[in-house]
């Protein structure tokens, strides 16, 4: 060995970094999928006529995101095209094996679902429309247990990640799809004239789950800050230190509590303001992975 | 013949901090640059004039329990039986739930390998009567024991029943399966904060 390493020896090794970004994108996308898809069943699901309009570009929407999001799995996994490994030797108590048979069974259902909606075959869409349900659930439920599992970080290990993240992901979903239906309908609508009722509906729907996501983070904040030593770390972590600009500033104050009051005011009810504070929120749901996730490992364990 | 179970006991007073074991762990396992399996964590206690530096070697626990192998998606990590969870290189995908999973941070992904790795007590030398593993038979100070838990007469089964020891970490209930003579209540507390040095 070359003596010159001897001495260059660090005191303490970094911190190995084991999720970090490309995980947060993966949640996320997940995440936009299943709100995507239980938006589309609406009115195909649940014959909420009003949503129809939603019905097929949000299938379209959920399998593409769900076809893209394992992508980033493949990026992060060290040995890639070790991936078939998953289907073979399974573990029933990681997640990440249930994910590996959730992420083959959900866009195949999501791919039926669309098929039959496309050709216009009511009954048979309802059926799969109804099945891909439980699965749109699992397949971003999953994605909270994994963390939750992860037992050696204080802001992972709590039995709200699972129910977290699917609030988030209704979140995001329902504001993407203010998003889409906006954009759908100013550019490549016939009367390039925007649904307000289908918009508005939507909105009351992101106001309800906004104020059910600020409840359920502010249970989960408030039980780690007076929680044990390594929870009342993470609170602080998220409170006053390293990550309070994007948990306070983004993720809570633009992404949830603006869009909230924009969403709420009767008195600047209009297309724009709900596009608005649709970009608020899908952002804020982006940094709130972020947060999580690089957050969640971001104090040292050793 | 009778089930083995292997344990490690590292006692602090002994410990100089001379990193001989970090040294001859890296050579012995061909550790690539910038990773460890095992390294010596330093803390300060007290404030000057009145402190003291403790010197804390950091290894996998070979938990009991382990919280890797339990998430681990396709089982490429598992206990042995003689408690020594090993990692199979060809099984491994490279996914980190094991690093996520791990209290300890003693897992790593191998730069050129892109697989899981991590203290296995030098299992494969262990198994083909090479001595201990190479930490162990490394120290200048030997204040480090390595030995089978089930036999009353091993050398470690002797000092675990007369002198006090810790664990670090024991609230995560995994079971860590080295003990530390002398690991100051104060000093294992600045050591499971992480932070510099």
């Amino acid at each position: 060995m070359d003596m010159s390493l001897l001495y260059t020896i660090p005191h303490a090794v970094p911190p190995r970094e084991a999720f970090g970004l490309a995980i947060a994108i993966y949640f996320y996308l997940t995440g936009l999928s299943a709100g995507s898809f239980i938006i589309s069943t609406l009115a195909y699901g649940f014959g909420m006529e009003k949503y129809k309009p939603l019905g097929k570009v949000g299938v379209v929407l959920a399998t593409l995101l769900l076809i893209a999001a394992p992508m980033f799995l493949l990026l992060h996994s060290g040995r890639p095209l070790r991936a078939w490994h998953l289907f073979v030797y399974l573990n029933g108590t990681s997640p990440i094996s249930w994910g590996s048979f959730l992420l083959t069974l959900y866009p195949i259902n999501c791919i039926i679902y669309g098929f039959f909606m496309f050709r216009g075959n009511a009954r048979l869409t309802k059926i799969f429309g109804l099945i891909g349900i439980p699965l749109a659930i699992m397949v971003h439920g999953y994605t909270g247990f994994i963390l939750s599992f992860a037992k050696a970080h204080a802001l992972w290990r709590t039995s709200m990640m699972p129910i977290l993240f699917l609030t988030s992901a209704m979140v995001s979903g329902v504001a993407m799809m203010i998003l889409v239906t906006i954009i759908k309908d100013r550019f490549f609508g016939e009367k390039r004239e925007v649904n307000t009722e289908v918009v508005f509906g939507l909105g009351k729907m992101l106001l309800w789950l906004l104020v059910f996501d600020l409840f359920l983070s502010f249970s989960d904040l408030a039980v780690h800050y007076f929680g044990e030593a390594e929870s009342m770390e993470a609170a602080r972590l998220l409170l006053t230190g390293a990550f309070a600009p994007t948990f306070i500033g983004v993720e809570t104050l633009l992404g949830k509590v603006v869009p909230l009051v924009l969403v709420a005011n009767t008195r600047t009810r209009n297309v724009m303001v709900y596009g608005f504070a649709a970009v608020l929120v899908m952002v804020g749901i982006f940094a709130m992975r972020c947060n999580v996730v690089l957050g969640g490992e971001f104090i040292p364990l050793l | 013949m009778a089930k083995t179970r292997y344990g490690f006991l590292i006692d602090l007073r002994r410990c100089i901090g001379c990193r001989t074991c970090q040294v001859a762990c890296k050579a012995e396992n061909d550790v690539p640059l910038g990773v460890y399996r095992t390294w010596v964590k330093e803390v300060e206690k007290g404030v000057y004039p009145k402190v003291r530096r403790h010197f804390v070697p950091i290894l996998c626990n070979q938990c009991e329990k382990p919280a890797c192998t339990r998430v681990c998606p396709v089982r490429a990590t598992y206990s042995l039986p003689n408690g020594i969870v090993y990692i199979d290189p060809h099984r491994c995908i490279g996914c980190r739930y094991c690093m996520a999973a791990c209290p300890y941070s003693v897992r790593f992904i191998h730069p050129e390998r892109k697989v899981a790795q991590k203290c296995d007590w030098c299992w494969p030398r262990v198994r083909d009567g090479f001595g201990p593993p190479a930490c162990v038979a490394s120290c200048p100070t030997r204040a480090m024991v390595f030995g089978d838990l089930t036999d009353p007469e091993s050398e470690i089964s002797r000092i675990l029943a007369r002198v006090p020891t810790a664990v670090l970490k024991p609230e995560t209930g995994n079971g860590p399966m080295v003990f530390y003579i002398g690991l100051d209540d104060e000093a294992a507390r600045l050591v499971e904060a992480g932070g510099e040095e």
